[in-house]
């Protein structure tokens, strides 16, 4: 694997356990998912496998080379997209992408190339040669994307990169992304986009108060989840109680939703079940759909209030 | 060769974040001199011929210092708060290059405020100035120095703390520091005070060279200046390299 990381534990000096025994392997062609809560311990992650921050304990590798103790080779093989906005106000987006690349130790000319494709692939020319102080949130975070992709490192990392795109130039952004890994860099995305990350990512670790709870393809999580499909129930406001699933599974309580994973032979079932419950007034409607990777994550790490019984249970019934 | 490299690419990023700051800094800066240059004789209506001079020259300095102690320390805070420093280190480039590169771009904001101050004094009181040629290497040190110190503040200090201290050092430098008055007119022990700390050494070093004719040039001050100086490059560099 390119990227392994073992056993990463940071303490900060407040005593917040950010990461708490954290063992991941990135493989080169890979895009690689990191998903949780906000406070989950994913930036935490990713600044320690950059550089900026320093592991309390455990090892990073890349190509087997030890990046805890090599801090300026950890920032030479990644290149990173960062969650704050990136400092270009000044910059026109053609500017900041040609530094950038340079600084990474690409040639002049082969910068130019290479950014004037990455700004078509993005759809980015309009704004090419504007001011980036004058640009939308959405289109600096595309040219910190393509920053981070013009001379890319052996490790991408990517922390939140479709934060106030919209959704056409997302779709754009993902096909880089992919067309990264498969230029063969390995591609760490952190997000708390589920329902993307289900669609862009080979595998995925969810992260929850500094510790790995699942890991693996997105169809194997929701193999894990015991259902292939959901029946989300919408609760009536004056309904006083969950209704308790009947088919072994745990019904997931979110806001004022339910839910509730129904194995494939039991549709039927599930929607009689569910009529019944809206003829007795306790849910106002209900849907019936494939299961998604956000229900397997809201099964893990949903609501506060779903955790951490609920988590146990899920899974007990997924082994059951 | 990597150092050049990155240091010139730096410059360059760097440059152009401030380009739209630059002309603001410069009519700040002017107005600061202005300020100085036209007040003080209001407050004092008859102003002696080394008073006159002391503000002549005083007001270069405070220039200087506000740039680099007071605006330097508070933009660099802002950076650090808003994670824009931490991208800059994870670039991957020298944190020598990084730190040279920003020092050098700061000391062109601070530099043509001087020559604004200088001439804003020699006009206002009809000055001829015998300026040393010694003046080049005194501003750069000057201004060195003020930047390295208040890089050093803003790297150590959280941001709001950096806010409340800059605003203390605005007040301290206009009123308290032997810039536009000779150190002798203050308290012995306020004196003593200001012997050690770098600002009453770069007030005498920037008279000692726009008006050597008036002022001596006391190398002791030089001596204040590169200690300072180390000092706060070597901080800087500290927390700059330093993984939390």
């Amino acid at each position: 694997m390119l990227l392994q990381i073992e056993e990463l534990t940071k303490v900060y000096r407040t005593g917040v356990r950010a990461n708490d025994g954290i063992s991941l392997a990135i493989g080169e062609g890979e895009v690689f998912g990191l998903l949780g809560h906000n406070g989950a311990g994913k930036t935490t992650l990713v600044n320690q496998v950059v550089g900026l921050l320093k592991p309390t304990s455990g090892s990073i590798r890349i190509d087997g080379r030890d990046m805890v103790a090599d801090p300026g080779l950890a920032r030479r093989l990644c290149s990173f997209q960062a969650q704050a906005q990136v400092p270009i106000d000044g910059l026109t987006p053609r500017q900041a992408i040609d530094l950038l690349g340079q600084l990474r130790g690409t040639a002049r000319t082969e910068v130019e190339r290479r950014r004037e494709r990455l700004i078509d692939a993005l759809d980015l020319g309009a704004w090419q040669d504007e001011d980036a102080a004058r640009l939308s949130g959405g289109v600096k975070r595309l040219v910190a994307f393509a920053m981070a992709a013009v001379a890319p490192g052996r490790v991408v990392m990517l922390d939140e990169p479709t934060n106030d795109v919209d959704p056409v130039r997302r779709r754009l952004l993902w096909r880089q992304v992919r067309t990264l890994a498969d230029h063969g860099a390995a591609v760490l995305l952190v997000t708390h986009n589920v329902i993307e990350a289900e669609r862009s990512v080979d595998r995925l670790a969810i992260l929850d108060e500094g510790r790995v709870i699942a890991e693996g393809t997105p169809a194997g999580l929701k193999g894990r989840l015991g259902a292939a499909l959901r029946l989300e129930l919408v609760l009536d406001p004056d309904a006083s109680e969950i209704p308790a699933s009947p088919f072994g599974l745990s019904a997931v309580p979110v806001g004022n939703r339910v839910m509730v994973g129904v194995p494939m032979d039991a549709a039927g079932q599930a929607v009689a079940w569910a009529e019944s419950l809206k003829h007795a007034g306790s849910v106002e409607e209900f849907t019936l759909g494939p299961a998604t990777l956000e229900d397997v994550y809201v099964a893990l790490v949903g609501g506060a209030e779903a955790r951490p019984a609920q988590v146990e249970e899920v899974f007990d019934a997924t082994a059951a | 060769m990597q150092l050049l490299r990155s240091y010139r690419l730096l410059v360059t990023w760097q440059a152009l974040r401030k380009k739209n700051y630059l002309p603001l800094m410069m009519a700040v800066q002017t107005l600061f001199s202005l300020g100085i240059v036209l007040g003080y004789p209001l407050l004092f209506p008859t102003l002696d011929r080394t008073s006159i001079y002391l503000i002549a020259t005083g007001a270069p300095a405070i220039s200087m210092v506000s740039v680099g102690l007071v605006a330097l320390p508070q933009t660099i805070g802002e950076q650090k708060a808003e994670g824009s420093l931490a991208y800059m280190r994870s670039l991957p480039v020298p944190r020598l290059a990084y730190l040279v590169a920003d020092l050098t771009v700061w000391m062109a904001i601070v530099i043509p405020g001087v020559v604004l101050g200088v001439l804003v004094g020699a006009w206002r009181f009809g000055l001829e100035l015998q300026v040393s040629p010694l003046v080049v290497p005194a501003v750069l040190m000057v201004a060195l120095t003020a930047t390295c110190v208040g890089y050093a503040i803003a790297s150590i200090l959280p941001y709001m703390l950096t806010v409340v201290i800059t605003q203390a050092i605005v007040v301290f430098v206009f009123m308290f520091s032997p810039l536009t008055f000779l150190p002798d007119k203050l308290p012995a022990w306020f004196e003593a005070i200001h012997s050690v700390l770098p600002i009453q050494a770069m007030g005498e070093v920037t008279r000692g060279t726009i008006a050597p004719n008036e002022f001596g040039l006391p190398l002791g001050a030089f001596l204040t200046l590169a200690v300072w100086c180390f000092l706060g490059f070597g901080v800087t560099y500290a927390a700059m390299s330093r993984r939390g």
